[in-house]
C-alpha cells in the first residue's frame, strides 16, 4: 500500500498532483465497475420480481408489463404471513433467550477468576467451532423423544442454556472494559450480579446489541435447523426455508419466486439500516462475525 | 456511561477493602459465579458433551429411530472406509470449498477493502454497497444466483450472448457448479471485507511515513507495514472461513434443489442433494442424506464421528496459533 | 437476592426438563395402541392422515375424506397434505401424530415393512374378511415385503408415451413409435433449432433424470430386471440394461450434451402449466396416466394421444407393457387410533365408490377389479391406454427392498452422470453398481 499524500517534495508537486489525479480516476473507475457488478444481481432480482411467468423465460430483461400482482400472489399461494411470523418468533425468542443465558456466563468468563475457567473457555471455543452436524443426531433423537420435532422449539429452547458463539463474542466485548471499573464496584460492596447489571452491561451495550443482532440474523437466515426439525410441518416453516421449498412446489414461476426472494431480504436490510452503526462497530470491534 | 462514572467516583471514597474479604463473602462469590455460569454449563453438557458421547455410541449401532439401536461393532466404519460410494466424492467436494473458496473469498475481500481504504471511501455509500450482499439471507442469495445464472434464460447468459459469448451451464454443469458458488461467495464477502477495512484503517499512518522516509516502495510498504498489522485479522478470517467451509451445507443444498428444477412431490429433499452429478454433494450433506433421508442414524453417526476427528485436528492446529481463541487473549 | 434466586430457578427447571429429554431419548418412534380383536361396532375420534398430494390433487383427496366423515359422523380426519416420503418417514420415526400415511410410490414398502414403521395388517385383514383377490397380483406383490403385508394399494400409476398429435401430423406421422429406433427417427424429424444453433423444440428429450425419465420407468422397454430372487442387485448381469443405456447415451451424444442441457434447464417445472409437453416444446414424452388430468386442467386445448412406451429394438415382443407402481397407504407404528386409521384405509382402498371417485379425480388407475369395471369410471381414449397397459403381462414394477428406493437411486445417480460422458467400460461400471447396492443392503439388513 503506497502513500504519497503529504510527503511529496515541493518541487514535484505538479507531477505528483497529476499522478494522484490519474490514480484517483483509475481507482474510482474500478470501484464503479465493481459496484455495478455487485449491485446488478439485486437489480435483476428486483426487475424479475415484476415479470409474468412467461416473460421470465424470454430474453427480455425489463418487465413489460410490470406485474405488481406477483407480490400479492405470493401471499395467496403460500402462507407467507405465517412463515414470517414463525421466523420472527424464532429470531426474537432465540435472541432474547441467548442474551438471558449468555451474558452472565460471558461476564463470569471475562471478569471473574475461578478454577476451571480456562477449561470452560476452551470447551466453549470447541463447541462454537465444531460443525453442528457432529452433534445433530443425538440432539435430534433427544428432541424427538420429547415430542418437539416438527416445531421450531428445538432451535429456540437451547438458547436458554447459552450459545457458545455468543458467549465468546460477549466475553471479547467484556474484556475491553477496564478491570478497574468492576473492582471498584466490588470494593464498593456490589454483588457480582450488581456489578454485571450496573457496571458491565451499561458499558457493553453496543457489544451486547451487536451480539443480539448476529443471533437474530443467524436465526432469521437459518436453513439447516428448520430443514432438520420442521420440514414435515409447513405450519412451522420459517420464511427462509419456505423460500427454498417454494420453487419445488410452484414450478418455474421465477417472477413469483423472485418476488418472494425480495420479501425475504427486506426485513434484514431494514434492520441493518436502522442499526448500521452498532452492526458495523460490532463486526469491527472484535474482528469476529456471525 | 454516566452510571459507571458515578460508581467510580463513589469508590474513590472507599479506603479499605479488607472488610469484604471474609470466608462468607468468598462463599457468596463462588455461589454467584456458579449461578452466572450454570445455564451455560448445563448447555454444554446437554448439547455438546452428551451428544458427542452418544454419537460415538450410535456409530457402533444400526439405528433407524423406529426400533432400538442394534450393536453391530465396526460395520459402519468398515462400510465408511471401504464401501461407501459417495463419501470420497463428498469429502473432496468439501475440501474444494475449504481450499479454494476460503482463500479466494479472503483475497477478494482484502482487495476491495484495500481499494476502499485507498479511495477514502471507507464509510457511507461505497462501504454499504459492497457490504449489502452479505446481508441477504443465504437462501435468498442462492435462489437469486441460480436464476441469474440459469443457462437458458438467465440474465447473465443473456448479457454474455449480447457480447457474442456462449455462457457455460453454470449451476447445471458439474464442472461449473462449484465455481458458480464461488462467485456467490465472492458476492457475499462483505462481512470479512468490513473487518479488513477496519484493520487497514487502523494501521498507524506514521509507520507508512517512516517506511516512506526510509525509501520503501509501494510493494515493500505493503509487505513490511500493512501485512504485519493485519495478520491477526487475516488469520481470524481464515480460521472462521475454514470452519464454515467444513460445514458448508445451505448454499450447496439450495443450489442443487433449485437448479435441478425437479419437483420433490413424492420423494423428498434428499434426492436432489448433490445435483448436478454429485458435484455439489458436500460431506455434511451426505451425512444428512444418510441420517435423515435414508434414516441410517447409526451410519450417519459414524460419518459425524469422522467429521469430529477431522475438525478437531484442524482446530488443534489452528487454535494454538490464534490468540483470540486462547483464554488469555482478546481479539 | 431475589433476583439471584430467580436466576437459580431457571437452571434447575432446565435441568429437570433436560434430564427428562435424555432419559426418554433412546426410546423413540412412539408406542401406539393395538388393534382390537373384534371389529369395533362404532367409530369415533380423530384420525390424522398424511399424504403427498398438493393443490388440485389434494382437493380430490379431501372430497373423498369428506365422504368418509359423512358416513362416520363421529370421526374427524385431520389431513396433512404435501408430505413426501422423507417427511412421512421423519414424522413416523419421531412419533409425531401420524395414523395413516399415503406415499406416492411403492419404494418405501420394503423399508417400512422391515423396520416396522408401517404395522403388519395381516390380523385385521383376516379379522374383517378383506378379500385380497380383488387386487391384481402385481399390485398385491408391491404392497408387501418378505411375507409381511404392511400396506394397501390406493390406485396405481402406469407409465407410457404421450405424443402431440398436431406436431406429429405436421411432420407427416400418423402413428406413435413402437420401438426406440422409431422413436429416435421420429424425434429427429420433430426437433427444430433456433438461428444460433440452439434447440428450439425437441421431438423427444432423452435426458435421464428429467421429468419422468427414470431407469425404473424405462426398464420394462427391455424387460430389464432390478433384483435377484435373494434380494441382491441384478443390474450388472441383466441383458436389458446395456441395450437401454447404450441407446439413451448414444442419442444424448448425437444431440450434444451441452446443447441438450441448456435447452432442458430452460424448461418449465414438471407439474406446472409450463410442462414442456403441454407447451409443445417437447413433442413426445414419457409420463404417467395422471398427466391426462393435468392436461385437462392446465392445457385443455392440447391435441394429444397416448400409447405404450416403445420397446428396445430387440424386444418388440414386450410392446404393450410398461411400468406400474402405486400409491400405498400404511398405518404408522405409533398410531394412537389404529382402528380409525384402518377404517379410513379400508374405505380408500376397497370401497368401490371411493376408489372410482379418486380415480376419476386424480386420473389414476384403480386397483380393484370392481372399480376397474365400474360403469361410473370415466375413461377417455387417452386414459384407456393406461388401463390396457396395467393389464398387460409385460407390465412390471420395481421390487421392494430394505433399502427402499436406494437401489434405484444408486443406479439413477450413476446413469445421470454417465450420460454426460459415456466413456469407460459399461459392464465394469454396472458391476460396480451391483456391489454398491449389495453393500448398502448389507449395511441396513445384514446379519
Amino acid at each position: 500500500m503506497t502513500t504519497q499524500t503529504g510527503l511529496s517534495k515541493p518541487g514535484f508537486a505538479p507531477s505528483g498532483l497529476s499522478r494522484r489525479g490519474l490514480y484517483w480516476v483509475g481507482e474510482h473507475a474500478v470501484l464503479v465497475a465493481l459496484g455495478v457488478l455487485f449491485i446488478a444481481p439485486i437489480v435483476f432480482v428486483g426487475l424479475t420480481s415484476l415479470m409474468s411467468s412467461e416473460q421470465t423465460l424470454t430474453a427480455s430483461l425489463w418487465p413489460n408489463p410490470v406485474q405488481w400482482s406477483n407480490y400479492l400472489n405470493v401471499f395467496t399461494q403460500v402462507p407467507l404471513l405465517r412463515w414470517f411470523a414463525n421466523s420472527a418468533l424464532y429470531a426474537v425468542l432465540a435472541t432474547a433467550f441467548m442474551l438471558v443465558s449468555s451474558v452472565p456466563a460471558a461476564y463470569a468468563l471475562a471478569k471473574i477468576k475461578f478454577p476451571g475457567s480456562n477449561l470452560l473457555f476452551t470447551a466453549i471455543i470447541v463447541a462454537m467451532l465444531l460443525p453442528p452436524q457432529v452433534t445433530a443426531i443425538p440432539v435430534y433423537v433427544m428432541w424427538s423423544g420429547a415430542g418437539l420435532t416438527g416445531t421450531l422449539w428445538p432451535l429456540i429452547l437451547p438458547n436458554l442454556l447459552g450459545d457458545a458463539f455468543s458467549i465468546f463474542l460477549l466475553r471479547q466485548f467484556f474484556l475491553t472494559i477496564p478491570k478497574e471499573y468492576a473492582d471498584a464496584a466490588r470494593v464498593d460492596g456490589c454483588t457480582e450480579f450488581q456489578v454485571l447489571t450496573r457496571v458491565v452491561i451499561p458499558m457493553a451495550k453496543p457489544g451486547i446489541a451487536a451480539t443480539g443482532i448476529f443471533m437474530f440474523f443467524h436465526s432469521w437466515n437459518d436453513y439447516f435447523g428448520p430443514l432438520l426439525y420442521t420440514s414435515e410441518n409447513s405450519d412451522w416453516w420459517p420464511v427462509a426455508y419456505g423460500l427454498a421449498s417454494f420453487r419445488g412446489i410452484h414450478g418455474t414461476d421465477w417472477g413469483l419466486t423472485m418476488a418472494m426472494t425480495v420479501l425475504v431480504m427486506v426485513p434484514v436490510v431494514v434492520i441493518f439500516f436502522f442499526a448500521q452503526r452498532v452492526f458495523v462497530e460490532g463486526i469491527t470491534m472484535t474482528g469476529v462475525k456471525g | 456511561m454516566t452510571a459507571t462514572a458515578d460508581v467510580r467516583q463513589e469508590t474513590l471514597g472507599v479506603q479499605t477493602a479488607t472488610a469484604v474479604r471474609t470466608p462468607r463473602y468468598r462463599l457468596r462469590r463462588k455461589l454467584a459465579t456458579l449461578a452466572l455460569l450454570a445455564p451455560a454449563l448445563l448447555g454444554l453438557l446437554i448439547f455438546f458433551v452428551y451428544p458427542l458421547i452418544a454419537s460415538v455410541y450410535y456409530s457402533f449401532t444400526r439405528y433407524d429411530l423406529v426400533s432400538p439401536p442394534e450393536w453391530i461393532g465396526l460395520r459402519n466404519y468398515e462400510y465408511l472406509f471401504t464401501k461407501d460410494p459417495k463419501v470420497v466424492i463428498a469429502a473432496i467436494n468439501t475440501f474444494w470449498f475449504v481450499s479454494i473458496m476460503v482463500p479466494v473469498k479472503i483475497i477478494f475481500a482484502l482487495l476491495i477493502a484495500g481499494l476502499l481504504a485507498r479511495a477514502r471511501a471507507a464509510s457511507g455509500f461505497w462501504r454499504t454497497l459492497f457490504y449489502l450482499p452479505a446481508l441477504v439471507p443465504p437462501v435468498a442469495s442462492v435462489v437469486a444466483f441460480v436464476f441469474l445464472f440459469n443457462p437458458g434464460t438467465g440474465p447473465v447468459n443473456q448479457v454474455l450472448r449480447f457480447f457474442g459469448i456462449q455462457g457455460p451451464l453454470w449451476f447445471n454443469d458439474p464442472a461449473w457448479s462449484k465455481p458458480s458458488l464461488l462467485l456467490l461467495a465472492i458476492w457475499v464477502m462483505g462481512d470479512i471485507m468490513i473487518i479488513f477495512l477496519a484493520a487497514l484503517l487502523d494501521v498507524p499512518r506514521e509507520q507508512y511515513e517512516a517506511a516512506s522516509l526510509d525509501g520503501a516502495n509501494g510493494v515493500q510498504q505493503l509487505r513490511y507495514v500493512t501485512f504485519p498489522n493485519i495478520t491477526p485479522v487475516l488469520l481470524f478470517a481464515l480460521v472462521t472461513g475454514i470452519i464454515a467451509a467444513l460445514q458448508y451445507f445451505t448454499e450447496a443444498a439450495v443450489a442443487s434443489g433449485v437448479a435441478s428444477g425437479k419437483a420433490v412431490v413424492g420423494e423428498g429433499t434428499g434426492n436432489n442433494l448433490g445435483y448436478p452429478g454429485n458435484s455439489l454433494l458436500t460431506y455434511t450433506e451426505w451425512l444428512y442424506v444418510r441420517g435423515f433421508s435414508q434414516y441410517q442414524l447409526g451410519y450417519a453417526s459414524a460419518l459425524a464421528v469422522l467429521l469430529f476427528v477431522v475438525s478437531a485436528v484442524i482446530l488443534v492446529l489452528l487454535l494454538r496459533r490464534f490468540k483470540a481463541f486462547t483464554p488469555e487473549g482478546a481479539a | 437476592m431475589n433476583k439471584r434466586i430467580a436466576r437459580l430457578h431457571l437452571p434447575v427447571m432446565a435441568l429437570t426438563a433436560a434430564s427428562a429429554l435424555i432419559l426418554s431419548g433412546c426410546t423413540s418412534g412412539g408406542s401406539g395402541s393395538d388393534f382390537a380383536t373384534t371389529t369395533p361396532t362404532e367409530l369415533s375420534g380423530t384420525v390424522s392422515f398424511w399424504h403427498f398430494f398438493s393443490d388440485r390433487e389434494a382437493d380430490v383427496i379431501q372430497s373423498v375424506v369428506d365422504d368418509f366423515e359423512k358416513a362416520n359422523p363421529k370421526v374427524k380426519v385431520t389431513v396433512h397434505p404435501g408430505q413426501d416420503d422423507e417427511k412421512l418417514r421423519k414424522a413416523i420415526s419421531t412419533g409425531s401424530n401420524v395414523d395413516l400415511g399415503l406415499s406416492y410410490s411403492t419404494d418405501i414398502v420394503g423399508n417400512f415393512c422391515s423396520t416396522g414403521a408401517f404395522r403388519d395388517l395381516g390380523d385385521v385383514i383376516k379379522r374383517d374378511n378383506v378379500d385380497m383377490n380383488q387386487f391384481t397380483d402385481t399390485v398385491k406383490s408391491y404392497t408387501e415385503f418378505d411375507g409381511t403385508r404392511c400396506s394397501m394399494p390406493v390406485l396405481a400409476d402406469v407409465y407410457g408415451l404421450y405424443y402431440n398429435k398436431d406436431l406429429l401430423s405436421a411432420a407427416g406421422f400418423t402413428e406413435p413409435p413402437k420401438t426406440l429406433g422409431e422413436l429416435e427417427t421420429m424425434a429427429d424429424a420433430l426437433t427444430t433449432y433456433n438461428a444460433d444453433g440452439s434447440i428450439k423444440t425437441l421431438g423427444f428429450n432423452p435426458t435421464m433424470g428429467w421429468y419422468e425419465n427414470a431407469p425404473a420407468h424405462i426398464g420394462p422397454a427391455a424387460g430389464a430386471e432390478w433384483l435377484n430372487a435373494d434380494g441382491t442387485s441384478a443390474i450388472g448381469t441383466d441383458a436389458g440394461w446395456p441395450d437401454l443405456i447404450n441407446w439413451q447415451t448414444a442419442y444424448v451424444q448425437k444431440i450434444g450434451w451441452d446443447k441438450l442441457n441448456t435447452f432442458t434447464s430452460g424448461l418449465g417445472q414438471e407439474f406446472s402449466a409450463d410442462n414442456a409437453f403441454q407447451t409443445g416444446q417437447v413433442a413426445m414424452n414419457m409420463d404417467g396416466e395422471y398427466r391426462t388430468a393435468f392436461i385437462d386442467d392446465q392445457a385443455p386445448k392440447l391435441n394429444y394421444g397416448t400409447a405404450p412406451f416403445p420397446t428396445a429394438d430387440a424386444h418388440t415382443d414386450l410392446y404393450g407393457g410398461g411400468y406400474i407402481t402405486g400409491n400405498i397407504a400404511g398405518i404408522s407404528k405409533g398410531s394412537k387410533n389404529p382402528e380409525l386409521a384402518w377404517a379410513l384405509m379400508k374405505y380408500l382402498t376397497t370401497d368401490t365408490a371411493a376408489v372410482v371417485k379418486l380415480s376419476n379425480g386424480l386420473k389414476n388407475v384403480p386397483t380393484t377389479h370392481a372399480a376397474l369395471t365400474s360403469s361410473d369410471l370415466e375413461v377417455s381414449p387417452q386414459f384407456q391406454t393406461f388401463l390396457d397397459i396395467s393389464e398387460s403381462e409385460h407390465t412390471t414394477t420395481t421390487p421392494p427392498s430394505p433399502v427402499g428406493a436406494g437401489y434405484q437411486q444408486s443406479f439413477q445417480d450413476w446413469w445421470n452422470i454417465y450420460q454426460t460422458d459415456p466413456s469407460g467400460d459399461l459392464s465394469t461400471a454396472l458391476t460396480d453398481i451391483d456391489k454398491q447396492i449389495n453393500d448398502s443392503i448389507e449395511l441396513v439388513s445384514g446379519p
